[in-house]
């Protein structure tokens, strides 16, 4: 060790700076997930369709997604918005619209495995007594995916706690951007840094493991 | 009842069906047997259209089956006509495929119900005998998860029969079973085949398409090799295919 001394005292009192900004990224993270799952789950479905102009829209849309980084559509959509359509957003705003498409594309995914993972055995009995394909997705293999797509669902929530941290590249702020705030007001980065990451350890890591026990619980029931 | 003509299909290079045409009459028990991979469960389902077929033709009492006849020529028929001609034969698979997020009762409701909008009440009445019948109305509540092979592939049969289908079709229903299993399940489709049931009935078990079937057929290679009664077929095949065939599937019987 440099023999650098720890002083953690001196962030202490600003706790409810870190309170704040907790409040803000959970904040952020539910609403950037609620668009996520209202985008992405019609999506995964659209994206099994046999008629191919439902698909490839679809198709498009996630793998540009993924294909992307999420700064690079965050600040695209901040910057790029305005000027092309007129529409000026706040950062908030922007940071739960931008991550809500981010996050759709891989609801999308999530939702897609759910049903490739039902067997086919399932399509082919309710084709059997005469149902049609929308039927058979609502009654006989989504309520079987649905349980399978919980836990990825859990870890996307998780990943974009982490990913909300981008919204200070907007000024918005959440815990990363309020962190360098205080920076600016004490002067004790490596402190303001570490408590920063046991912060987000101590709201991200619950979900975590929440995820890894239902999937266990999925396994043993199987 | 049902009209196979010039039936083929082929996956890209490798023909599966190669011109078959066959005529299945109302009360008539048809086991279809065959070496794997000579193209029976495939036939089997083409009758349904779970796998569509390339070229020839099913009719299911006189009607087109999966196809629709247009001036502008033979078209795939739209979803729901297809989705019709499907509830009104019953299938069984191979691996029961009951519906695991269900209660047994809710299996055998699921197609009338839902498909054929008939009454709640009433199908629960009929399901209940059904399930009486095939011995399994103290499961009624239970998940098939929890029952033994032999009693899924019975609900299985019962759910089939809940839509009071005009045929049923049965797909290797006993080769996922453990053997002390089979023939719980075979006494069932027997006293089916009794009733006057017609069926079609793909099948590794030689005894049972001995004792059940009207009529056996003997496939091979995508093609039908010969067809007869079954004294005829057992007792004194005429192909030396089915010969060779029947030789080895009942001499691996007594000297596995």
């Amino acid at each position: 060790m440099s023999g650098y001394e720890w002083q953690f005292h001196i962030i202490l009192d600003y706790w409810p700076i870190f309170v704040r900004g907790a409040w803000t990224t959970l904040k952020l993270t539910f609403a950037s997930t609620l668009l996520g799952l209202v985008i992405g789950l019609p999506a995964g479905i659209l994206r099994q369709s046999k008629i191919r102009w439902l698909r490839a829209p679809v198709s498009l849309y996630v793998e540009v997604i993924r294909a992307t980084p999420a700064l690079v559509q965050i600040v695209w959509i901040y910057y790029c918005f305005p000027i092309l359509f007129g529409l000026q957003m706040g950062a908030e705003t922007t940071i739960v619209i931008a991550l809500g498409i981010h996050t759709g594309a891989y609801v999308a995914e999530i939702v897609r495995a759910g049903i490739n993972a039902v067997d086919a055995g399932q399509f082919m009995a309710a084709k059997s007594i005469g149902m049609s394909g929308a039927k058979t997705l609502r009654r006989i293999i989504l309520p079987q995916a649905g349980q399978k797509m919980i836990p990825p669902f859990i870890n996307e929530f998780a990943n974009i706690m982490k990913l909300s941290t981008l919204a200070s590249t907007i000024a918005v702020y959440e815990l990363l951007q309020e962190s360098n705030n205080l920076i600016a007001t004490v002067y004790r980065p490596l402190e303001v840094y570490t408590f920063l990451a046991v912060v987000f350890f101590c709201i991200t890591y619950p979900w975590i493991w929440l995820s890894q026990r239902y999937e266990a619980r999925l396994r043993r029931r199987a | 009842m049902l009209t196979i003509t010039h039936l083929s299909k082929a996956y890209g290079d490798l023909t599966v069906l190669k011109d078959i045409s066959l005529e299945i009459s109302a009360n008539e028990v048809v086991a279809i047997i065959g070496p794997s991979g000579s193209g029976k469960s495939t036939l089997l389902k083409c009758l349904n259209f779970l796998e569509p077929y390339d070229g020839g033709e099913v009719r299911f009492e006189g009607e087109l089956v999966g196809y629709e006849d247009s001036p502008r020529g033979r078209r795939p028929a739209r979803e729901r006509q297809t989705n019709r001609q499907r509830a009104r034969m019953g299938m069984v698979f191979q691996n029961f495929n009951l519906f695991p997020h269900m209660s047994v009762l809710e299996n055998l409701l699921e197609g009338p119900v839902q498909v054929l909008g008939e009454p709640r009440a009433e199908v629960t009445e009929r399901a209940l005998g059904l399930l009486t019948k095939v011995g399994l109305l103290e499961k009624r509540d239970a998940r098939p998860s929890t029952l033994s092979g032999g009693q899924q592939q019975r609900a299985a049969i019962a759910r089939a029969l809940a839509m009071r289908p005009k045929l049923m079709l049965f797909d290797e229903p006993t080769s996922a079973l453990d053997p002390e299993l089979v023939g719980e399940v075979l006494a069932t489709i027997g006293q089916l085949a009794a009733e006057g049931m017609p069926m079609v009935i793909v099948t590794h078990e030689m005894s049972f398409a001995r004792d059940v079937a009207d009529r056996v057929i003997f496939m091979e290679g995508g093609e039908v090799v010969e067809e007869g009664p079954p004294s005829v077929i057992f007792s004194h095949p005429s192909n030396p295919r089915t010969q060779q065939f029947l030789s080895r599937v009942l001499h691996e019987r007594f000297h596995p």
